[in-house]
């Protein structure tokens, strides 16, 4: 695979003109936060290719919060046509969980056309951290710093550019088409590679503080925690919020909801959360997770039993958005590290 | 490509609403396009604005345009569903899930175990045996309610399917409390299943009703003989897309609404909270 270099100002003007084709998306900081903001034709602005992820994960634009996606017993699509999405800067975290999205929205034989076409449309110019932040840990469950997997293009920061590297035919059309921002590059790779090995390595060191088991040894360790105790002393500061679930990456339930809007009435297809004490009742009261403890518990039974059996991976990245977002302070790595 | 809206109902009127008892209702619906249902698989019903459920058909899969499903008034949907009238419209959505595995059932007898509501899957499985009886040995339809009045189905269970193919066809009726006028059994379904002049070898057992019913008479079917590769259980789940994307309904490492509702219970006796 050929790697080309494309300078700060190329990379302005790469934006400015994909701008004409798709809403382009770019983390902007606010509160030493970065959040996804709307760039376009002004260019990058002041938004932050390098550093660690968002706040927010890269789910909320092909799975949004809320959306409509029927009115009652009309056939017809929306006739608006809104321009595909393009995010810069996703990072390996939340790449990785397109591998839980797509398992779940394109599995046959019912497909999720919202999720489907948003996907299909959409171009991901994805870049390398250039740091880790408190809660990070992707490399103790196998998710690498840097994207090694489904992006269109992917920038490594460098002094004054980026090292850019097609991972699609999408993103190979793209580089074609605007051949004269790039330029062929081998000079840069060893620093690329470097960079990331150091950061790969602090990141390393820094996870051994968690103790967390072994990737490989997760999913039995669960098993063998499952009826132990541990649930009810995690859940004992849950305050059922359901944020851990909302900010995640890999958390793909929603529940759809029907209201009624002036002379129509609409479906809506809104996040859920598995905490919450409705998530599995049914009609009559009957409840498979009445305790709190139950839920927690399949939290992470959905993440590190479920999904390496259906899909031979974990339904976490290692973002560390829940810990961050918990407001009961419950630290994902602390638990896996009690599962040993 | 444009795939279709999975979550889009089709419009349904009701046709007829049937009381069947004091909590439970059979709507009889014509969708305007048919859904081609198969005993055992599920269909979401909703109420335009308002919401959705999930419930399984309890009419004859063979009959064409038009469908029935008997609902317990038991929440905030099924409510409102209760309150609707003949002519009223609402939504439906589906089939959806696995049906009762009929070819397996080809050759064998076959006891169905039913309680209170969970008689519904269980009358579309009927049903569908009954269209093809000769393609099995026989059939004993073990029905349970709470009391008389609570019987479903009265017309049937108590009359018609009584007189069907009597070589073929038995019914065990039977009532957890009696009133005056009622003479048949009493006592829980699970005592019908007590004396059963069945070969068991050569048997396959179908349990639908509340939980509680379900859990015990899976375990007296075990312990009468029958193995657990033998017995079918429809498991009610909070199903809400229908379609194994949402979440809500997983159960183990199967979502009941794709890979189920109908379950061989060897493939989930493994499994912690099913019963709940």
């Amino acid at each position: 695979m050929d790697l080309y270099f494309i300078n700060k100002p190329n990379l302005d003007r790469l934006v400015k003109s994909l701008s004409k084709t798709y809403k382009i998306f770019a983390p902007v900081k606010a509160d030493n936060k970065k959040f996804y903001g709307e760039i376009g034709e002004n260019g990058l602005g002041d938004s932050v290719i390098g550093e660690i992820r968002a706040v927010e994960p890269i789910k909320s634009f092909y799975f949004p919060a809320r959306t409509k996606i029927a009115e009652y017993f009309s056939t017809k699509g929306s006739d608006k046509k809104e321009k595909p999405i393009a995010i810069i800067g996703a990072k390996s975290c939340d790449l990785a969980s397109f591998k839980v999205m797509d398992y779940v929205y394109a599995q046959e034989p019912f497909c999720d056309p919202f999720y489907i076409s948003k996907r299909e449309e959409g171009l991901i110019i994805s870049s390398d951290c250039t740091c880790y932040g408190e809660t990070c840990f992707c490399v103790a469950i196998g998710i690498m710093p840097y994207p090694t997997e489904n992006f269109d293009i992917n920038l490594s920061e460098l002094d004054g550019g980026y090292v850019a590297e097609s991972g699609s035919l999408k993103g190979e059309k793209i580089i074609k088409e605007y051949f004269k921002l790039f330029q062929v590059t081998e000079l840069h790779i060893e620093k690329k590679d470097s960079n990331r090995k150091k950061l790969k390595d602090d990141l390393l060191e820094h996870v051994k503080k968690s103790n967390l088991p072994p990737k490989d040894s997760v999913q039995a360790a669960f098993k063998s925690k499952f009826d132990s105790n541990l649930w009810e002393e995690v859940a004992k500061t849950c305050v059922e919020c359901g944020a851990c679930n909302m900010i995640c990456p890999a958390c793909h339930c929603f529940i759809l909801m029907d209201q009624k809007n002036e002379n129509s009435f609409e479906r809506l297809k809104m996040w859920d959360s598995c905490l919450l004490m409705s998530f599995a009742r049914v009609a009559g009261g009957a409840n498979p997770r009445k305790l709190l403890a139950q839920r927690m518990r399949n939290r992470f039974d959905k993440k590190f039993n479920f999904f390496p059996d259906t899909i031979g991976r974990f339904g976490c990245t290692g973002c560390g958005r829940c810990t961050e977002a918990c407001p009961g302070k419950i630290d994902i790595r602390e638990v896996l590290s009690k599962l040993q | 490509m444009m795939i279709d809206n999975p979550y889009l109902p089709v419009k349904t009127e009701v046709l007829d609403v049937i009381e069947e008892s004091s909590t439970i209702k059979t709507f009889r619906l014509k969708p305007e396009s048919f859904l081609h249902f198969k005993a055992g698989q599920f269909v979401e019903m909703s109420i335009p604005g308002k919401g959705e459920a999930p419930f399984t058909p309890s009419s004859s899969p063979y009959e064409k345009d038009k469908l029935e499903i008997t609902i317990m008034k038991a929440g905030r949907i099924t409510s409102m569903i209760h309150s609707l009238k003949k002519g009223d419209v609402v939504g439906l959505r589906g089939p959806y899930g696995k049906e009762y595995p009929l070819s397996e059932f080809e050759g064998k007898e076959i006891l169905l175990v039913g309680g209170g509501v969970g008689l519904a899957p269980l009358r579309a499985l009927f049903l569908a045996l009954v269209h093809d009886i000769e393609k099995y040995k026989n059939v004993l339809f073990c029905c349970g309610s709470r009391t008389p009045a609570d019987i479903i189905y009265k017309d049937c269970v108590l009359d018609k399917w009584q007189n069907l193919d009597k070589k073929r066809i038995k019914l065990r009726i039977t009532v957890d409390r009696k009133d005056d006028s009622w003479k048949g059994n009493v006592g829980l379904v699970t005592t019908t299943i007590d004396m059963l002049d069945i070969n068991l070898k050569n048997s396959v057992s179908i349990v639908c009703g509340p939980p509680i019913m379900m859990k015990f008479a899976t375990f007296k079917l075990l312990e009468v003989g029958y193995r657990p590769d033998q017995i079918y259980l429809s498991m009610e789940k909070n199903m809400s897309c229908g379609v194994g994307k949402c979440g809500h309904c997983r159960l183990g490492s199967f979502y009941a609404c794709k890979d189920g509702p109908v379950f061989r219970y060897d493939k989930i006796s493994h499994i912690h909270e099913i019963w709940d």
